[in-house]
């Protein structure tokens, strides 16, 4: 609905005015801005580092895990969730960069898609055969499905680890940590040896060009992965009620505020051009916006970042929790989150003279 | 909402305002009917607009369309919603219960097209009823059943999305169902029945729209009445219909909201929505010439969504064959309706729609030939848009986009 108003205040111009207007982003400097050089920064700068952060993550998660399956205990349960949370967060970085062999293998949805099914879940392993890569297994793998592993399985840990007397439930635990790993380690390699080219000399303004795709993945990450996922949803903006138990990590319940948080760092670093918040200023948006005379519109959305960052910084650390004691505090998160929104998909895509190349999904 | 409710009817007036040199240019009468800011009409300080029944029907449609996918409905159950005999209890909403309309006996049921064509409207009429016979006793009893090449059931999108449930084709009924009843009933009322002569002008109609004689006790001429009732077809179930914002059923006014949203077509909801005012100010000034020259507009626009969306589904669905099935199923289903609702269009200026009865079941039988979506092939699909688009002043590529 929100889109209407943009079409109908756009239509305004168009309808009163069209003959005048042709050049599509109103923006009358010339591009000249060096988008190879963007390209390859994010590329070896934050790209394929967070990649090889997250492998790491993942393989000390394999080994973890399959120190706690060998020998379910407490001290090996703890030691795996503390590991599970730090992948998550690693997660959280990678998760924009739906791009390439990511966006071949439908990467995040094997990743982070939430809620989890546990009813599939549960199927699955009293089935002990399955195929974790379909696509109806999507809502049962990835971090959310380790989440309800590691702390939803049963009410209290001494229950959960009894849970794990069953090798059924250490497969399933394996199997999960396993495809996480292997999947990884396929989009890492592809960036390495061959996505990497692709990526920072495919930048012509085209409708397939990977600056222009990047751009489109970027924002539509901020829209759905970001503002709605993790704060629309469950606060209820889509729904008639608020829907709590749609947050992130929901099992733990002691993190999704953080991991929003981080993302939400992650998208402003992006932006930027840095590898993280202490870096320097690199090739990004940021510059891109500059080159193009609009440090006006490159302010604003670091400001609006930091005014959302703000509205989740005062949130309980579990979003869920949230949600159920005060939805208001979270609806405005969701507030300014919108505007960061607004800025991207129609001020820095008119600037950069990109067109969107996404639909919001169906409702029905 | 509310922005946009302001915006409909604000720009209508600005971009005429800001324009009107360029429009001018192209009236072929030379009249001093001003459309009004919004659809409002008033006789004596009181509103002479009025199309409940259309609203009534919108309703039931959804109602119905909801039905569909509750699998504990038997045949019987959906087949009294459809064809809902006033009194029964078959909606949810006691309005509807108490109403004499039903869907059933609007569809395929225009003046011009099927008031000597009893044939294919009966045949139309058929196949709305076997797509609920067909839900009821090959899809529900699958429900739980996973879906795969020529056994019903359900199957899930990628990302943890939405369960669809599909016949052995890979169809989904309840889709076919909804988006068919934008062209039979909706579509169908509007362009081939309430904007046609053979209604505005009959019988004495325009002589006592001229001399301002009411429709018995009721504030309106008849001629204003059935106008107002093309209008409901499309904006009934608005909050305010007198200014749309669109988005407010699932049928023709959503889909309407849906082609705006594509910047290849900005600008068709104003058009249609400022046709619908002039035409409605042409009545009431006698002007029938200048009239019929929205008419004709309002049928090709409204013709124009019903293909766009027909060819926006087909390549939705090319896109996503192969890696989500489940949603390619969905998005080819919404275009086995649109492609349905082809046949209720009108080609300005003619007694025709822009594809026939035939030429429609050509289309679906392409799409449902063998294992139907299971193994349609993307050459068919391409194929079958670009016959469509070739009948309109757009490409594939401009309706497939966004």
């Amino acid at each position: 609905m929100k889109k209407l108003v943009y079409v109908f205040a756009i239509m305004l111009f168009i309808v009163a005015c069209s003959k005048s207007d042709d050049t599509g982003g109103g923006n009358t400097n010339p591009d000249n801005y060096n988008r190879t050089a963007m390209q390859t920064n994010l590329a070896d700068n934050i790209i394929i580092p967070r990649l090889q952060n997250l492998k790491f993550g993942l393989e000390t998660l394999v080994d973890v895990g399959n120190t706690f399956t060998a020998l379910p205990n407490q001290a090996n349960l703890d030691n795996l969730r503390a590991i599970y949370v730090s992948t998550y967060k690693d997660w959280q970085l990678v998760e924009p960069f739906n791009i390439g062999q990511a966006e071949v293998m439908q990467y995040s949805f094997k990743m982070n898609v939430y809620p989890t099914n546990t009813a599939d879940i549960e199927a699955n392993i009293a089935n002990g055969t399955y195929d974790l890569s379909a696509v109806g297994n999507n809502d049962a793998v990835g971090f959310p499905a380790l989440d309800y592993m590691l702390h939803g399985v049963a009410a209290t840990d001494i229950d959960i680890l009894n849970k794990y007397a069953d090798a059924n439930y250490k497969t399933y635990l394996t199997d999960l940590i396993a495809q996480m790993n292997s999947l990884t380690q396929t989009v890492l390699t592809d960036w390495t040896t061959n996505y990497r080219s692709v990526f920072i000399n495919s930048t012509s303004n085209t409708v397939s060009s990977a600056v222009n795709k990047f751009i489109n993945d970027y924002i539509f990450y901020f829209e759905k992965a970001l503002r709605a996922n993790k704060f629309g949803i469950p606060g209820g903006v889509f729904s008639t009620t608020p829907l709590a138990d749609k947050a992130e990590a929901i099992y733990n319940g002691t993190i999704s505020r953080d991991l929003a948080i981080i993302a939400l760092d992650n998208v402003q670093n992006i932006f930027n051009g840095k590898a993280t918040s202490t870096s320097p200023v690199g090739e990004g948006f940021n510059k891109y916006l500059i080159e193009l005379d609009r440090q006006d519109l490159a302010t604003l959305i670091n400001n609006r970042i930091d005014a959302a960052r703000q509205k989740i910084q005062i949130l309980d650390a579990d979003l869920k929790t949230q949600v159920e004691t005060d939805n208001t505090k979270m609806t405005e998160a969701y507030d300014a989150l919108q505007l960061v929104v607004v800025s991207f998909k129609v001020d820095m895509l008119q600037a950069f003279n990109v067109s969107v190349d996404y639909v919001d999904a169906d409702g029905d | 909402m509310k922005k946009i409710a302001l915006g409909l009817a604000a720009l209508a007036t600005l971009a005429i305002t800001s324009c009107s040199s360029d429009d001018d240019n192209n009236q072929v009468f030379t009249t001093n009917v001003k459309a009004p800011d919004t659809y409002t009409f008033e006789r004596d300080g009181s509103s002479t607009v009025s199309f409940g029944g259309q609203t009534t029907r919108i309703q039931m449609a959804q109602e119905i369309v909801s039905g569909l996918k509750d699998p504990s409905n038997t045949e019987a159950v959906l087949d009294n919603m459809f064809a809902h005999v006033q009194g029964d209890n078959d909606f949810t909403d006691a309005n509807l219960n108490a109403s004499n309309k039903n869907v059933r006996s609007k569809i395929a049921a225009s003046t011009d097209f099927y008031a000597a064509n009893t044939t294919d409207a009966n045949s139309i009429k058929a196949t709305f009823d076997f797509f609920i016979e067909d839900q009821v006793n090959t899809v529900f009893p699958n429900w739980l059943t996973p879906a795969s090449a020529g056994v019903a059931g359900q199957i899930q999108q990628a990302g943890g999305g939405a369960i669809r449930y599909v016949n052995g084709k890979g169809l989904e009924y309840n889709q076919a169902f909804a988006k068919g009843v934008i062209g039979a009933l909706m579509m169908d009322q509007i362009l081939n029945n309430y904007l046609s002569l053979s209604v505005l002008d009959e019988a004495d109609n325009r002589a006592n729209n001229d001399a301002g004689v009411l429709d018995g006790t009721n504030n309106y001429t008849t001629m204003e009445h059935k106008w107002d009732e093309a209008y409901g077809y499309l904006y009934g179930n608005e909050v305010n219909p007198a200014v749309p914002v669109l988005g407010a059923d699932s049928f023709l006014n959503e889909y309407l909201s849906r082609v705006e949203e594509d910047p290849d077509f900005e600008g068709i909801a104003l058009d249609i929505y400022n046709a619908f005012k002039l035409g409605r100010a042409a009545i009431v000034a006698k002007e029938y010439g200048l009239r019929d020259v929205q008419a004709q507009v309002i049928r090709g626009k409204i013709s124009q969504i019903v293909a766009v969306r027909a060819i926006y589904y087909l390549q939705q669905g090319k896109a996503s064959l192969g890696t989500d099935m489940a949603s390619a199923f969905h998005a080819l289903s919404e275009a086995y309706g649109f492609i349905y609702s082809l046949q209720f269009t009108r080609k300005p200026g003619t007694n025709d729609p822009y594809f026939t009865k035939d030429e429609v079941q050509q289309f679906l039988d392409q799409l449902m030939v063998g294992n139907g979506f299971w193994d349609v092939s993307d050459a068919t699909l391409d194929a079958i848009s670009n016959t469509i688009a070739a009948e309109f002043y757009f490409t594939a590529a401009q309706a497939g986009s966004l």
